[in-house]
């Protein structure tokens, strides 16, 4: 089990000398027992306490980097089973398949796909991450070329799909200097692919059916000298990759089996669909999800799954507070009064565009809080009602003084008044009915 | 009454539909719940239901599915026939979108409209009430009568709406849908609120609401297993099965200014995104509005 910051502070020298990086031998520690720092920065710890922090202070999934450069994945080094729990910290590198048993076009037009595409949403670029290249035109030398076709894993982080140490090496010849995850090693190779892993750094993948097996299978890779590991657990269908993948979590979040303690990869093209393999990858721990070629609402809607999942839950996504016109609104158009939670803000721009009303959302400071507890809390108040319009300059938007304001905050709504001037009219509860309350009531 | 502790941390049974040995009319009848492990993990639920939602009025659904049935949405009758013979689903989700008119009063075409949609499918029902307070009542009474002994799950009680459902629910022998604003204590007090009017723990399913993908999503998704760890811990006013409505998935940005050539496959992206990751989370039952999205589903839920 993972030890807790003062039982770390017991086996350290106790000198505050700094020679780590940080201030203090307990602040060391502290950092230690979140998985943050490395228990090899302190110069003075004896042998034996060495072995023992270093077990346990290790982030309980290693950090793995596929690729190098700008584009490069690292995944792993989380720390939690459930999202709720803390947050999930690399998002899956999505790796995109190619055969070299295509023509040269087809490899093309897909390695361009993958440089391409960037879905922007809520201020960051989501884009896939690399090109996989499977062996399956037996040609060593053929493999090799569709590798270089693919970039090298110059530009795009690879993965090279290949049982065949020989066809692995003339890959390698061409990649090995970045970074390229091998995929994978199994019990009939893994001596071979371990030998070449080594001596060029690159990761490894250990594939079996069975954690156990997979466990032993990454120990050996790891004595033979290939720290960086992945798991590919070669699951026959979802719910047992769900469950196999559970398992190896827990297994490693409780640091019960340290050979377990690696980032996964899926295979989602092994399964009857690809779009479930990739949902459940993302959903359950999945380190490298490779894909087959996917269409662009399924690359759209991967990518926002990934988004969704890796935001941290510590923080409640804010939007900006202030003026928001939607659909283009004149003088006469209505000002709704909201928080600035974003799902609030989401929900209600989603009706209020497909509705085509014109009008003025008008967001509140309410520290991201939803407007059932911002009332509560007394973060929403008729104080910050008056002083936002103001400092917004609504007044010098429209003709009108009447403000839409929730359902929810209709215990505000006399205060409101007081305290603005402005007519209040309290709207519906539910974002669903606004555009059909504006339809029937707004008159101006 | 003494419960062994291994019943006590499991899900509740909440038994839909009923086969005429029951005292329905339905084909097959499903048992949700009984899980008493993570999703996927250790004992495995039944079955992973999915619904075809449909309306008795089509000017309040999605463009894009409006598109893709065609005359169906003119026929409430015919599609649900078609949404179990054609499109598969396993169970069929009717929505009295008509309430939305303005003035409407038309409370016998609720119980007309339910027998017919009986009589189309012999799948069990999931029934929606209206969405104005003043008319639940009225709508829960007429369409709750119509389906007596069919165990409908009729939905949707809310905090500060639920009587009414659960009224219906009580005099007609259903199950009734719980829903709470992504939030793990308001699911707990709206269900402590249905026991005490007397509505029966097996026969209450939790909607934790289900938010679009890439617009709160995220907040569903964590509930939902926050949920199912409670009641795994032995919550037992959270131990109930779960069901999840992308209702919102299509009418997002992303699905509505597509281009023409690509919203049916965003909309069924969408939708299946959602849904699978909230079966993912524990949801028994998913509900989804575009045809192509069931048979995705069914077929990743079997494979």
């Amino acid at each position: 089990m993972a030890m807790k910051a003062l039982d770390i502070y017991k086996h350290l020298p106790k000198t505050n000398c700094k020679k780590c990086g940080y201030p203090t031998c307990l602040a060391f520690a502290m950092k230690l027992a979140v998985g943050k720092a490395d228990v090899e920065a302190c110069p003075d710890l004896e042998a034996e306490a060495r072995t023992l922090l270093g077990g346990v202070t290790r982030p309980p999934v290693r950090l793995v980097t596929i690729g190098t450069g700008e584009r490069s994945v690292a995944v792993g080094e989380e720390f939690v089973l459930f999202r709720h729990e803390k947050t999930f910290y690399h998002p899956p590198g999505i790796v995109v398949q190619v055969s070299d048993a295509w023509p040269d076009d087809e490899v093309r037009s897909v390695v361009e796909m993958v440089e391409e595409t960037v879905v922007h949403r809520v201020g960051q670029d989501l884009v896939l991450n690399g090109v996989a290249v499977k062996y399956e035109s037996n040609l060593p030398e053929r493999f090799a070329e569709v590798v270089t076709l693919a970039g090298g894993g110059n530009s795009l982080p690879l993965a090279l799909i290949a049982d065949d140490p020989g066809a692995l090496e003339a890959a390698l010849a061409v990649a090995g200097h970045y970074r390229p995850l091998i995929h994978a090693a199994t019990e009939e190779n893994h001596e071979a692919l371990a030998a070449l892993a080594k001596r060029y750094g690159c990761p490894l993948a250990v594939r079996a059916a069975d954690p156990a097996e997979l466990a032993a299978l990454a120990g050996k890779c790891a004595d033979a000298g290939v720290p960086d590991i992945v798991l590919d657990p070669a699951p026959s269908s979802l719910a047992g990759f769900v469950a196999i993948a559970t398992d190896i979590r827990k297994a490693a979040i409780g640091r019960t089996e340290p050979a377990l303690g690696y980032p996964l990869s899926i295979d989602a093209g092994a399964f009857g669909d690809a779009d479930a393999a990739i949902a459940a990858g993302i959903l359950k721990y999945a380190g490298i999800i490779v894909v087959p070629p996917l269409s662009p609402a399924s690359v759209e809607a991967a990518l926002t799954l990934r988004q969704n999942i890796y935001t941290d839950p510590q923080k409640p996504i804010q939007v900006t507070p202030g003026i928001y016109p939607i659909n283009e609104p004149g003088r006469n158009a209505p000002v709704l009064l909201t928080v600035n939670f974003s799902l609030t803000y989401f929900t209600l721009l989603g009706y209020l565009e497909a509705s085509r009303i014109p009008c003025y959302l008008f967001i509140a400071d309410t520290e991201g809080l939803s407007v059932l507890t911002a009332v509560a809390g007394g973060k929403l108040t008729e104080t910050l009602v008056a002083d936002s319009i103001k400092e917004f300059g609504v007044g010098d938007l429209v003709d009108h003084r009447l403000l839409v304001i929730p359902g929810y905050a209709a215990p505000l709504s006399g205060k409101i008044e007081d305290a603005t001037g402005w007519k209040v009219l309290v709207g519906p509860r539910d974002a669903a009915d606004l555009p059909g309350y504006l339809e029937t009531e707004w008159k101006t | 009454m003494m419960e062994s502790n291994d019943e006590r941390l499991a899900i509740r049974e909440v038994r839909l539909g009923a086969t005429r040995a029951e005292g329905g009319t339905r084909e097959v009848s499903y048992a949700i719940g009984g899980e008493r492990d993570l999703p996927f993990s250790g004992k495995r639920p039944e079955r992973l239901l999915v619904a075809l939602e449909i309306c008795d009025d089509p000017q309040f659904w999605p463009p894009v599915v409006r598109d893709y049935v065609g005359d169906l949405a003119n026929d409430t009758a015919e599609w649900a026939r078609a949404a179990e013979r054609t499109y598969g689903a396993d169970l069929v989700r009717l929505n009295f979108t008509s309430t939305k008119q303005r003035g409407f009063d038309a409370f016998g075409a609720i119980a007309a409209t339910t027998e017919e949609v009986l009589a189309a499918t012999a799948r069990p029902l999931i029934v929606e009430g209206s969405n104005e307070p003043e008319l639940d009542s009225e709508v829960f009474r007429r369409s709750g009568e119509a389906g007596e002994g069919e165990r409908f799950l009729l939905g949707t009680a809310e905090a500060d709406r639920y009587r009414s459902v659960a009224a219906a629910a009580l005099a007609y022998g259903h199950a009734v849908i719980a829903q709470s604003p992504i939030d793990v204590n308001l699911a707990k007090q709206l269900n402590i609120l249905l026991r005490e009017t007397g509505v029966p723990q097996d026969r209450i399913v939790i909607d934790p609401y289900t938010g679009a993908l890439g617009y709160g999503f995220e907040y569903t998704y964590s509930v939902m297993e926050r949920i199912r760890l409670a009641a795994l811990a032995g919550d037992a006013d959270l131990a109930m099965p779960m069901i999840s409505a992308p209702t919102d998935t299509l009418s997002i940005r992303e699905v509505r200014e597509a281009a023409p050539a690509d919203r049916e496959a965003m909309a069924v992206a969408w939708e299946f995104y959602t849904a699978y990751a909230a079966v993912v989370a524990g949801a028994s039952i998913v509900c989804v509005r575009h045809p192509l999205t069931v048979a995705k589903l069914k077929a990743a839920l079997e494979g």
